[in-house]
Order: structure tokens, then C-alpha cells, then sequence
């Protein structure tokens, strides 16, 4: 899985094709090199060939068949590794002198130019050779060949060529290994930073890409997304805080307003009292969801619960079903409680009893008449990893929420289509249980209770 | 009453004052914390309200160095933050209730009268037993008695009642029921506390005449007629 990654990796690909490209290169230019040596080569052979020719027919001139027997002679006893070869024959084709046989079978080439095979007696060993050799014919019928071995030279040649080809062939493989390991490291460093990208949406905008060991373009790369982060964050604390600004700059005129509204109630008959009094009512309303929005806020800005005390949560939510078990009762709804145990945790008192009041006041608001709210605590021990937690639960046998608005239930202002206008509240009843519940450290849910809602609420025990 | 009012908001301070004359009682105004505490240490005042944020000297320091001095005279702490650390912080202090801002004059005035009533009535050894316009309550056996008729009440609703009758004839606000009644510090979003009181009123004004348990509408409720 990870090979095919990085395979078609682009770092991959663009190493690939350079080192193909760079060897075909190379082995190109190398041919012609090789090309170019073998040309001058042979021309040089064919020269020097031509030059002894020269020189054994200067000495037959001058010193006869004697002469150039002794001159071959002498030739051969040197003992030179690049050596000529001769032949001379009479007229009948008989050898004469020199170390060629007669008998060797010549192909011949253009412009006078023989080639031929022979086993080559060499310091003992028998050498297949190949020669270049060329004759000349003298004023009396004798014929002499004088020859060059270039087996030396091709076996030379083909060994650089062999060389060649393997070194090219080694070029391309520890290439391509090479960009293989190069693709997968930055194909990791690509994967870790996916990997952290998704931890901060995860995990909400106020993470950041961790950037300190990357180096180059990578750690440029974190830096703009962090960068982009940043931006967003502060988009997002932009917009709170203007809704936050808002709700605070209004809250004081409007407590002056229901303030100067509460004066002029005093001096008003009944039928014009009532009707302040309902205006004071709405300002009240309003009064109470811009406080629920700045808690809000003041809760999700701030860290999380340092400090706080022990509590008592089966003591905390016999209060709450308590507090709320006349209004179930009026509405012919069974309130219902079960514990089983003292269970701790660490928190504000006043914020979960918030907390818990919200979600058992929302239970008995959305359930019928004849229906049941249940309010479970359970105590989650310690397993393995994982730490204990006290779990509580608020099951209702209402409508339930959709799967489709349990995400956004939790957003400010956000209420249930069907909920809007047949109850009354503000949409932030939630949102303030959920900032509470991460306030504390906590998590919480929400599950069919078939039918019905069943909330979750996971909050961690008290350590000590 | 006699307040003493420390506020540099001049507005609200404003307000607060007149509302404070027009009820009845009388304002001292200061606007920074050294001169409300100057203020405070040279006349005597029935109750003092001091804001938490205030110029030259904050109100949690002002009200350490009256307590320290022995000052006794309660205090309610004004505060524009609402989180809970800071009334448990301003309580701590040695303020006696704590209202944050912004609220409603209603229960600025029903929480003063009860810090008055609190303060200028003499704690007379253990009181046994409270009466209200021909309700008593015995406080050892948890007995309540109407016009000699017995009224069982629940656990809940007692208390409730006997914090009415504790401060009869004075206006008590939701909030401070909450506070007191049921020893949490919250906003209910619903009208949970008016289903307790009208439980109790049933048991106790039903059969009987007058009704005692009175709704003061846009503040809260009252139990006997309002205290001279």
C-alpha cells in the first residue's frame, strides 16, 4: 500500500524520469565519444600500415628479398606487444618470408583493405584475432602483406562498453531506490503534516501544526497553514466577539430602559400597567439570552476548569429532579431518578447544576403528556487505559432530535425547526450545557431513546 | 435606608440613586474607591453597594480594609462579570450578597431590604419559632400552623416557606429563592420556581383567608402585607 504510495508519488515520478532521462543522455554521449575513438583508431592503424608498406618496399628496392626478410626478422624479435604482422610471397602465392600463413582466408574491404581471422599464438596462449592487414604488390611478382591485430583494441573497447552499460544500469537502479526513499521521507513529512491537519480540525481552531523539526519548504508550508490558521481563528473570534460586543453594549441600555419602564409601571393605571408589564417581560427575555450568550462566550474563551471543588453528583441531581419534579407533574410527566452510588467529581457547583437543569428542563418541555424523563447516573470504572467516568444520562420520550440537527443543536441560536414558535426559549440552552460540559472537561452526546432523545453526559471522576 | 452607593459609572450610578430616593431610601454617591471608603469609615450607612471595578482603589479591596477595620455594616458587590469564581472571590471578601450587572432595580432593592433587615434585626439567641399574620412555624418540629389548622408541607416547600416567613413582608426575587431556598446560583430558563411557590401557596392560602403568598409582578413574591 505504502510502495504504491509512493510510487505514484510526484516526488517519485520526477526522480524516475530524471535519471532516465540523465543515463539516456550520458550512454548517448558516450556513444558518440566511443564512436569518435574507434574512427581515429582504425585511421591510425590504416596509417601506420601504410607507412610500413612504404618502408618494406624502400627496403626491397634497395636491399632486395634479403633485405626485407632480415628487416621482419628483426621486427619479431622485439618482442613489441602492438607489432606488425608480415607476409611476403613470390608470384606463385608461396610464402617467402614472414609470420602470416599463406592460407589465411582474407574478406576484403573497400579501398584495398583486407580483413581476416587467425588463432594468434601469443606468449603461449591461442588468441582469437582480427586483423587489419593490407598488401602491395613489388616490381617482380613478389606480394607482401603487412598486418595489425586490433583484438586488443576491440576487446578493449567492448570492456569500456560492458562498463558502460552496467554502470548505466547501476545508475538507473540506485536512481530510482534513491528517489523511492527520497519520495517516501517527504511523502511522510506530507503524511504527518496530513495527519496534524486533521487533528486541528478535530480538535478545533485553536491547534496549530507543530513546525519545529521541519526544515525548507515543508516547515513554509506549516508555517502558511498555521499562518492560515491564525487567520481563521481570529476570523471567528472576530465575528464572536461582535455578536459578544453586541449583546454587551446593548444589555446596559436595555436594563436602563426596563429600569425607566418599571418607573413608569408605577404610575399607570391597570390596563396600561399590564401592558408595560409585558414589554418589561420581553426586555427580561432578552436581557436573559444576551446573558446566556456572554456566559457562553466566557466559558469557551477561558481555559478550561482549574481549581473547582468536589462534588457530590447523585446529591447535584436529586436537586435538579427535585427542583423540576412539580413542574413533570403539572404537565402530567414521570420525572424519574436513578443512582446507585455517591459519585465525585471536580467542577463549579453552580455551572453543572446549570448544566443539568438545562437538559432535564428541555426533557420535560419536549415530552408528552403521560410521558416518561429518566435521569440515570452510572459510574464508568477505570479500564485498562482508560479512565473512569461518571456517566449520566437524560432519556425523555419526546420527538427526539434528527440525526440530521444533533450536530447543530448545539450551535448558538440553532433550534429545531418543528420546536420553533410551539415552545419558548432562545436556542442557547445547549449551547451553554455543552460549554459547560467541555469547561469541565467532559463530553457529551446525544442517542435515540426509541422513542425520544437520550443525552450523555461522560464527565471525568474527581482525582483525589 | 441610608446607602451608601460607590459607582463611577456615572449613569447607572445616576439611575441606581434616583430609583434609590424614589423608593424611600436615601444615596450617598462616590465615584472612585478611596472616597467611598473615606466615605464609608466617617458616616454611618445602613447598607453599602460598591462596584467590583473602580478607579484609584477596587471594591474588593475597599471592602477587605472596611472588614478588617471591623466594619459591619453589609455590603452588596455590584459586578459587571458574572462568572462564578468572581462571586465566590467577592463573597469571600466579606460581601454579604453580590448582584452582577446588568439588573433589575427590583432585585436591588428586594436583596438591600434583606441585608437591612438582616443586619438591623438583633440576633436574640436561637429564634424557635416564626409567625406571620396568624401562620407560625415551629422551627424544632418543623411544624407549620395556620389559624391553629396543621399544614404538612414537603421538605422543599417547607424550607421555602420558612424563608418567606424569615423575610415576611419583604419582597424576595426568584434568583434569591434559588440562591437561598435550593443553595444554588442559577438562571432557570423556565419558570421552575413559580410551580414550587404556587404548590405552596395552594397549601397554605387555599382554605384560608387572606392569601398571604403574593406575586409582586416583575420582581417576585411577598408573604404577608409589605413591611412598613
Amino acid at each position: 500500500m505504502k510502495a504504491r504510495k509512493v510510487l505514484s508519488s510526484i516526488t517519485f515520478r520526477t526522480i524516475a524520469r530524471y535519471v532516465v532521462v540523465l543515463s539516456a543522455t550520458v550512454f548517448l554521449l558516450l556513444a558518440a565519444l566511443y564512436g569518435y575513438f574507434t574512427y581515429t583508431y582504425f585511421s591510425d592503424m590504416s596509417d601506420s600500415i601504410v607507412d610500413e608498406l612504404d618502408t618494406l618496399e624502400l627496403i626491397y628496392r634497395g636491399q632486395s628479398l634479403p633485405g626485407v626478410e632480415q628487416y621482419i626478422d628483426d621486427q619479431r624479435s622485439d618482442h613489441a606487444v602492438d607489432r606488425y604482422y608480415y607476409l611476403v610471397m613470390d608470384a606463385q602465392g608461396a610464402k617467402v618470408a614472414g609470420d602470416l600463413p599463406s592460407t589465411s582466408r582474407y574478406s576484403e574491404f573497400s579501398g584495398g583493405w583486407l580483413g581476416f581471422q587467425m588463432d594468434l599464438l601469443e606468449l603461449g596462449a591461442s588468441v582469437d584475432a582480427d586483423f587489419l592487414a593490407r598488401p602491395v604488390v613489388f616490381d617482380d611478382g613478389y606480394k607482401a602483406i603487412v598486418a595489425r591485430n586490433y583484438a586488443d583494441a576491440v576487446e578493449k573497447t567492448g570492456l569500456v562498453f560492458r562498463t558502460l552499460i552496467r554502470a548505466m544500469i547501476a545508475t538507473l537502479l540506485l536512481g530510482l531506490i534513491g528517489g523511492y526513499f527520497s519520495a517516501s521521507a517527504t511523502l511522510d513529512r506530507v503524511e504527518r503534516l496530513k495527519s496534524e491537519l486533521s487533528t486541528v480540525i478535530r480538535g478545533g481552531p485553536g491547534q496549530r501544526l507543530y513546525v519545529g523539526k521541519e526544515l525548507g519548504s515543508v516547515r513554509e508550508l506549516a508555517v502558511l497553514m498555521n499562518d492560515i490558521l491564525n487567520q481563521m481563528e481570529s476570523l471567528m473570534q472576530g465575528v464572536r466577539r461582535v455578536s459578544d460586543n453586541i449583546a454587551h453594549d446593548l444589555r446596559t441600555p436595555l436594563t436602563r430602559m426596563r429600569n425607566h419602564l418599571s418607573v413608569l409601571r408605577s404610575g399607570l393605571d391597570h390596563s396600561s400597567g399590564e401592558e408595560v408589564e409585558n414589554i418589561i417581560e420581553e426586555c427580561d427575555d432578552l436581557l436573559a439570552s444576551f446573558n446566556a450568550l456572554l456566559r457562553i462566550s466566557a466559558l469557551e474563551a477561558g481555559s478550561a476548569l482549574s481549581g473547582g471543588s468536589k462534588i457530590e453528583l447523585s446529591t447535584l441531581l436529586c436537586d435538579v429532579v427535585e427542583l423540576y419534579e412539580p413542574v413533570a407533574e403539572e404537565k402530567g410527566v414521570k420525572l424519574l431518578f436513578e443512582t446507585s452510588q455517591l459519585q465525585y467529581c471536580t467542577g463549579e457547583v453552580d455551572l453543572l447544576f446549570q448544566m443539568f437543569a438545562n437538559l432535564v428542563d428541555n426533557a420535560v418541555k419536549y415530552t408528552p403528556v403521560n410521558g416518561v424523563v429518566e435521569v440515570r447516573l452510572q459510574l464508568r470504572p477505570p479500564q485498562g487505559t482508560a479512565a473512569g467516568v461518571n456517566s449520566i444520562i437524560i432519556a425523555d420520550s419526546g420527538p427526539g432530535i434528527g440525526l440530521a440537527d444533533r450536530k447543530n443543536v448545539f450551535r448558538r441560536f440553532f433550534r429545531v425547526e418543528s420546536s420553533r414558535g410551539e415552545q419558548p426559549g432562545h436556542g442557547l440552552g445547549l449551547s451553554l450545557v455543552q460549554a459547560i460540559v467541555l469547561y469541565h472537561r467532559g463530553s457529551i452526546e446525544l442517542g435515540n431513546n426509541n422513542p425520544g432523545l437520550q443525552v450523555r453526559v461522560k464527565l471525568p471522576l474527581a482525582t483525589s | 435606608m441610608n446607602i451608601l452607593l460607590v459607582e463611577d459609572d456615572r449613569d447607572v450610578g445616576d439611575f441606581i440613586c434616583s430609583e434609590l430616593v424614589s423608593a424611600g431610601h436615601s444615596c450617598v454617591r462616590k465615584l472612585n474607591g478611596e472616597d467611598g471608603l473615606r466615605e464609608a469609615l466617617c458616616s454611618a450607612f445602613d447598607v453599602l453597594v460598591i462596584d467590583r471595578m473602580l478607579p484609584v482603589m477596587d471594591g474588593i479591596t475597599l471592602i477587605k480594609t472596611l472588614r478588617n477595620g471591623g466594619s459591619r455594616t453589609p455590603i452588596l458587590v455590584l459586578s459587571a462579570l458574572g462568572e462564578v469564581d468572581d462571586r465566590v472571590r467577592g463573597l469571600h471578601s466579606g460581601a454579604d450578597d453580590y448582584l452582577v450587572k446588568p439588573f433589575s432595580m427590583a432585585e436591588l432593592l428586594a436583596r438591600l431590604e434583606v441585608l437591612h433587615r438582616r443586619a438591623s434585626i438583633p440576633v436574640t439567641g436561637a429564634t424557635t419559632s416564626l409567625l406571620v399574620e396568624g401562620m407560625q412555624m415551629d422551627l424544632l418540629s418543623q411544624r407549620v400552623t395556620r389559624q391553629g389548622v396543621t399544614i404538612s408541607l414537603q421538605p422543599r416547600e417547607y424550607k421555602l416557606l420558612e424563608y418567606l416567613m424569615r423575610h415576611a413582608g419583604q419582597v424576595v426575587t426568584r434568583a434569591m429563592l434559588l440562591e437561598h431556598v435550593w443553595g444554588y446560583h442559577f438562571d432557570p430558563q423556565t419558570n421552575v420556581i413559580d410551580v414550587h411557590v404556587s404548590r405552596l401557596r395552594q397549601k397554605i392560602d387555599k382554605d384560608f383567608e387572606p392569601a398571604l403568598l403574593v406575586t409582586v409582578r416583575g420582581a417576585g413574591y411577598r408573604l404577608g402585607p409589605e413591611a412598613q
